[in-house]
């Protein structure tokens, strides 16, 4: 975990950098006033920067105090890395699950989009393919529907389908 | 003796008791649905006024904003996801105590305590109508910047035990403030030539990112494993009189922080909520409880934000200067039916002011009705097969989200923001300081620049401003005690590991 947030530190470090930097690159305009519009990003780079080397220093710090007996053995520690990444790289599989939603949600409009989004949620957390499954798609995408589209009035994207009718 | 009688003819007339029905009915569903802000549920139903009295009207449009006020806590504490922003402070002890199986106990605490800060409130906004809007004149770009300042000063308190991550995420959030149209030139900052970062980040997508999508993902890294999550039915449980005497220490602290921040423009709910949790947690007896599962913590910020509701009428009655995207709302209610807010609407429509104090009352009614009958169901809801419930909660927050700029581009903000959120909680980064850096930097940064322009770039201004002394002085104590305390926790960790 000490290395993971050494690590840590020194991209917060890098973004703080970075953001002085773009901060920088800011045009100036005679409206800015006494400070400009690249004053306070500026100034939350510094800060930045600065705290993300104390966040480097406190943790080396923490870890000049704690003895290393402390740690699990090797192997133990090992297979906790393994199952946590596995863990990991399923919660990263919701967010390619959003992505693909955002992506057809123009072409297959909210109902479509969102019943198909909704069967495949459900199936990568842990329910089987089946007709309760499949009714629960379609269902739920129908039931979103009625609710965001016909009783709220948010104009939710239609898809392909209103140019097939017309 | 006219107020009253006025207030007695509006509770009884029928249209007046079905609008506040009504309103505080949508209110609560409204509220309850992430991405559907107060203001956004009454501007759906501001088409349906047209038609009503004018007081109807305002009472359905105030009920709504009560109704909804309240409803951000449902899914707070039942799926870590704050309906409305105000409710996001509600989340950190709301859903741990769900966690632990409280979560109707939660709820019912909730209720009560908004109820009880609501109708105090009320009685505030009869009694201290006039006062109060003259504490409001008072607050210049110096006070505003100090008011922000002590907002922000509350990170201190909310690091979870290290106080460098903290401040940490609290740069980083107001870093993401920064992003879109500087506040005084025009000029346009990080939007790397996209129009979409053009109006900035709004905070909501941030919060629905770091707090639903990251906490579903964290749900899924779990899988099937679900050991240290209840797996009993939570039932609603109302708190009695022995609990609510017990907690009345940060029942007064959130409904007095309520009061006092709803009449100051834009400090708003979601501010008196973070300011009241903190103190709550500061005066408790208990403040190590605070963050895994404390009854304060969830009654400080609910009764905060549901006094907010009555005390920020204030200046939008008696100055027609609406403190928040709601107030604006329900300004725009009033001059739709011809009414003009401002210092003469008590002496030439009182019929109208004390109508809607009346509503108010029935409004705050009906909150506890309804809160008690869609308690039940809400509770149900949420013990349903975690696969359906997962999918559905993921399909509202991207229903949510789309319904607030109609944007595509606002979807990849909340997933980017959820992933963000799942790495903040992995590295043991506090995601509270995040948000409220979000919500205070545009605050921070245009009232600081505003100050400096008036005075030709003094900084004295800060300190000769009384209010904003004051202001600055509460800050710096909540920091000075925090960083003692973050000071005393080193040296005890450093000496437990000695022994």
């Amino acid at each position: 975990m000490r290395n993971v947030t050494l690590v840590v530190s020194a991209a917060l470090f890098a973004l703080a950098v970075g953001y002085w930097i773009s901060a920088d690159s800011i045009s100036e305009s005679r409206l800015a006033g006494a400070v400009g519009a690249d004053g306070f990003p500026k100034v939350l780079g510094v800060a930045l920067g600065v705290l993300s080397l104390i966040l480097a220093g406190q943790t080396l710090f923490e870890s000049y105090i704690v003895p290393a007996r402390d740690k699990a053995p090797v192997q133990e520690e090992a297979q906790d890395a393994s199952s946590a990444w596995r863990g990991h790289l399923r919660a990263f599989g919701l967010i390619a699950i959003g992505i693909a939603y955002v992506l057809l949600l123009p072409y297959l409009g909210y109902m479509v989009a969102g019943g198909l989004m909704l069967g495949a949620v459900a199936t990568y957390a842990g329910l089987r393919p089946s007709l309760a499954t499949l009714l629960f798609a379609v269902c739920g995408g129908l039931c979103f529907y009625l609710i965001f589209v016909k009783l709220l009035q948010i104009p939710l994207p239609a898809g392909f389908w209103p140019g097939l009718v017309n | 003796m006219d107020g009253i009688s006025y207030a007695l003819t509006a509770v009884t007339t029928p249209s007046v008791l079905l609008a506040a029905a009504g309103g505080v009915l949508w209110g609560i569903l409204g509220g309850a649905l992430p991405g559907l802000s107060p203001s956004i549920a009454m501007a759906l139903l501001l088409p349906f006024t047209f038609d009503m009295t004018p007081l109807a009207a305002i009472v359905m449009l105030t009920g709504i904003y009560i109704g909804a006020e309240y409803g951000g806590s449902i899914p707070a504490i039942l799926i870590r996801t704050p309906g409305t922003n105000a409710a996001a402070a509600t989340v950190i002890d709301g859903y741990a105590m769900h966690q632990q199986g409280r979560g109707g106990e939660a709820l019912g605490l909730s209720l009560v305590a908004g109820t009880i800060a609501g109708l105090v409130g009320l009685i505030c906004l009869v009694l201290l109508t006039a006062p109060l809007s003259a504490l409001a004149l008072y607050f210049t770009p110096p006070a505003y910047f100090a008011l922000a300042i002590m907002g922000l000063s509350v990170i201190a308190a909310l690091s979870e035990g290290s106080l460098v991550k903290g401040l940490i995420m609290g740069i980083i959030g107001l870093m993401i403030s920064t992003i879109g149209t500087d506040p005084l030139s025009g000029v346009t900052r990080f939007t790397f030539g996209g129009a979409e970062l053009l109006g900035g980040i709004e905070y909501i997508f941030v919060m629905l990112g770091v707090f639903a999508v990251a906490e579903l993902m964290s749900k899924m890294a779990e899988g099937d494993d679900e050991e240290g999550i209840t797996k009993s039915v939570a039932r609603v449980k109302l708190p009695g009189v022995k609990k609510l005497w017990a907690l009345r220490g940060a029942l007064g602290i959130g409904t007095g922080v309520g009061i006092i921040e709803g009449p100051i423009p834009g400090a708003g709910g979601t501010v008196a909520a973070f300011l009241s949790y903190n103190e709550a947690k500061r005066w408790s007896k208990t403040p190590e409880q605070f963050g895994h599962g404390a009854e304060e913590g969830v009654v400080a910020p609910e009764a905060a934000n549901n006094a907010v509701t009555s005390s920020a009428l204030i200046p939008t009655l008696t100055f027609g200067i609406p403190g928040s995207n709601s107030m604006a709302v329900l300004l725009g209610g009033l001059l739709i039916h011809g009414i003009q807010p401002g210092p003469m609407l008590l002496s030439t429509r009182p019929d109208l002011v004390y109508g809607l104090f009346g509503g108010l009352f029935l409004s705050n009614m009906f909150m506890l009705i309804f809160g008690l009958l869609l308690l039940g169901p809400a509770v149900w809801l949420v013990n349903r097969p975690k696969p359906y419930l997962t999918a559905s909660i993921f399909m509202i927050v991207l229903s949510g989200v789309y319904s607030i700029n109609q944007s595509l581009f606002d979807f990849w903000v909340v997933l980017l923001s959820g992933v963000l959120g799942y790495g903040m909680k992995l590295l043991k980064f506090p995601v509270l300081p995040l948000i409220l850096g979000v919500v205070l930097g545009y605050m921070i940064e245009a009232n600081y620049r505003r100050s400096l322009l008036l005075t030709n770039g003094e900084h004295r201004v800060f300190f000769e401003n009384p209010l904003s002394l004051g202001l600055l002085l509460c800050a710096g104590l909540i920091i000075g005690l925090a960083v003692v305390s973050e000071i005393r926790r080193l040296r005890h960790g450093r000496r437990a590991t000695q022994e």
